[in-house]
């Protein structure tokens, strides 16, 4: 994967006088920084215990990895673009709940799914319209989608969980393709396409332009509004899908799922570097982002340590890897 | 960026290349330093003692009293039985998901034994089916799991430890009757909608009353288990029912919230507020008065008889497929 070729390019000409080629390769060494955070992490769990660098432990991990990184796909486009999507954690629920509720109906899964990916990508498409015709604050709009398609979750539910689904829909989360775990090789296919819409097409060079100038593209004669409905679409659809992987492991739609995945999704993008400043980020630092946040939980869990310790530690993981980006970034001014 | 045109350009790339580099080790370094920390402080807390098994007990959260005093007697029982306990919960009583993965990360760790404490009776099965293929074997605590659920994949635990909560909303029923003389109108404010745990207390106290006409339900609202929403929705149902003048809460932490706005609206000794689980701060609210019973489970006598079960079945003894932990109504007359 060429980390970071994207971002040079968008970035381009906020770096006026700066050589492409240098940009290039000072973003990769940036990358490359939580790549090591990531691989010193693991080196330590293997030192600390012996449980932790074995196969099944490692699928083990990125099964559980990937309902937090598709979830934050999405919200790596939206945080490219400047925004900032909370209503993801709901979106995940309530298309949860329109999966549960197509499949427990008798409906095949050849238009369950569609439904589904539908319902999130609706979801995302009235977040990004009522951001741009509307031109609200994203925090506001995303707030308020959070309590109704929670509120719609429940309501569709009567607040109970749906479960008990076909063996076939089930493979989804427990079937594995050679050894390795469904949900893993789902994951790696939406991460491969996300990564090609956000670096190969128009689209994508798009998301890192609204990020970096939003006037300026707009200038520049971009339908800045059509395209950031398009971004929040994206994040409504990637939950969406987060949602599929989800209802297939519970073995159960919950209304009440996915509460706290936007925190979850933005750290994993933040801890990946992407800026929350917009214009600047890639899907390769998301995906290593969510990796580490994935192995931290394991390893404490692993190593028995408390539960409460354990949110002081990804809290201060958190704060450490932005702050740390935020030095970086003013060396990058300076 | 315009400044250094004077020197080589791979130069000036190589320069900054490194400036980068150095603090992108920082973070990584960083890393190191919290998973050091944190194993450091884990030391102190469980000792990794070779030889010994290893019983897990998984809880919905260690965020309640009731969970921590379950924690607190399947200690006890793990020091006297000479095995390594293993306490694991998620950061929310309801995320399974969570727990889902505490489970699996568990399994990898080679524990001998689980103890859990669903937090969906249903979703954690495909979890302890994880577990049955490790031939871990399961005692489930407090909450069950789901019957079809857990037959259709196969999961057998070996034991269920808790207390009926059927009888224990009966219990309430049944003081509420007694109390009252048969003529009351009760608001409820239930658990989480969907838990096993509250719905059971919910039939138990409604199948108490029923016999009673005097005894009218006017209001039934859940409350999530939670103090702040039990103030607010037992607020909300006095507005809408000033005639109330009983209230059942499936927990004492939603009663506790009830208690306050029976205080903000100036109606304290008025409503007679009866709850769930006996917590310290509801005795003190039934010795001050302000609360006129609670059911008090014994989550400690749970957590020593769940680890006492795991033991024996690890060892091949056979164990009773349920075993129940008494319940009891605490009054201001039973208070000791």
């Amino acid at each position: 994967m060429t980390i970071g070729s994207a971002t040079t390019e968008a970035a381009a000409p906020r770096q006026a006088g700066a050589g492409a080629r240098s940009h290039a390769l000072l973003l990769s060494a940036r990358q490359f920084g939580t790549v090591i955070g990531l691989v010193v992490l693991c080196a330590t769990l293997w030192i600390l215990t012996p449980h932790f660098l074995t196969v099944s432990n490692l699928l083990n991990v990125a099964e559980q990895t990937s309902i937090n990184a598709v979830v934050a796909v999405g919200m790596t486009f939206v945080i490219v673009s400047a925004g900032i999507d909370l209503s993801v954690g709901s979106i995940v629920a309530l298309s949860g709940v329109v999966l549960g509720t197509t499949l427990q109906a008798g409906q095949p899964l050849a238009i369950a799914l569609p439904l589904t990916l539908v319902a999130g990508l609706a979801c995302g498409l009235a977040n990004g319209a009522l951001i741009s015709w509307g031109r609200l604050p994203p925090f506001i709009v995303t707030l308020g989608t959070m309590s109704i398609a929670r509120g719609a979750a429940l309501l569709v539910t009567e607040g109970r969980p749906i479960s008990g689904f076909e063996p076939s829909f089930r493979a989804l989360a427990t079937g594995r393709i050679g050894f390795v775990p469904a949900p893993v090789v789902g994951m790696a296919v939406i991460y491969l396409t996300a990564h090609f819409v956000l670096t190969r097409t128009t689209f994508g060079r798009y998301v890192y332009a609204i990020g970096g100038n939003e006037e300026a593209t707009r200038l520049s004669g971009v339908s800045v509004r059509f395209h950031k409905t398009m971004i929040y679409g994206v994040s409504g659809l990637t939950s969406a899908m987060a949602a599929v992987i989800l209802t297939a492991r519970l073995n159960s739609a919950q209304p009440i799922a996915g509460m706290m995945y936007e925190l979850d999704a933005i750290a994993a993008t933040v801890i990946g570097g992407t800026s929350l400043m917009g214009g600047d980020g890639t899907l390769a630092g998301t995906l290593v982002g969510a990796l580490i946040m994935g192995v931290l939980r394991n390893g404490l869990n692993l190593l028995g340590v408390s539960s409460f310790l354990q949110q002081i530690v990804i809290g201060a993981v958190i704060v450490v890897a932005v702050l740390l980006d935020t030095i970086l970034k003013r060396r990058d001014r300076a | 960026m315009h400044r250094s045109q004077m020197q080589p350009r791979s130069h000036e790339n190589t320069k900054k290349t490194l400036l980068f580099f150095v603090p992108s080790c920082l973070r990584g370094c960083m890393f190191v330093l919290l998973a050091a920390v944190s194993l450091s402080c884990n030391r102190g807390a469980t000792p990794t003692t070779a030889g010994k098994p290893t019983v897990a007990l998984v809880l919905k959260t260690l965020n309640h009293p009731f969970f921590v005093d379950m924690r607190r007697g399947a200690q006890e029982a793990a020091d006297r039985l000479g095995v390594n306990l293993q306490v694991q919960a998620a950061e929310r009583e309801i995320d399974v998901e969570k727990q889902m993965q505490i489970v699996e990360n568990l399994i990898q760790t080679g524990i001998q034994a689980l103890c859990i404490t669903p937090s969906g009776s249903r979703e954690i099965v495909s979890a302890l089916v994880k577990a049955k293929d490790a031939k871990v074997p399961i005692v489930v605590v407090d909450t069950r799991l789901d019957a079809k659920a857990a037959g259709d994949a196969g999961v057998r635990p070996a034991t269920f430890v808790g207390s009926d909560n059927y009888e224990g909303g009966k219990l309430a029923g049944e003081y509420l009757v007694k109390a009252s003389g048969g003529k009351a109108r009760v608001g409820i404010l239930e658990g989480i909608p969907g838990h096993e745990t509250g719905d059971s207390r919910l039939r138990g106290f409604r199948d108490a009353v029923k016999g009673s006409p005097g005894i009218s339900i006017v209001a039934s609202q859940p409350a999530n288990w939670e103090r702040d929403q039990g103030f607010n929705v037992f607020q909300n149902m006095l507005q809408a029912h000033s005639d109330i003048d009983s209230v059942f809460a499936c927990s004492d932490l939603m009663a506790l919230g009830a208690i306050e706005a029976i205080a903000a609206a100036g109606k304290t000794g008025k409503i007679r507020v009866i709850g769930f689980d006996a917590l310290d701060d509801a005795k003190k609210a039934i010795a001050a008065g302000t609360m006129a019973a609670s059911i008090a489970q014994f989550p400690a006598e749970m957590g020593r008889v769940a680890v006492e079960s795991a033991v024996k079945v690890m060892h091949g003894e056979t164990v009773p497929p349920e075993i129940g932990v008494k319940l009891e109504p605490i009054t201001k007359d039973t208070l000791k």
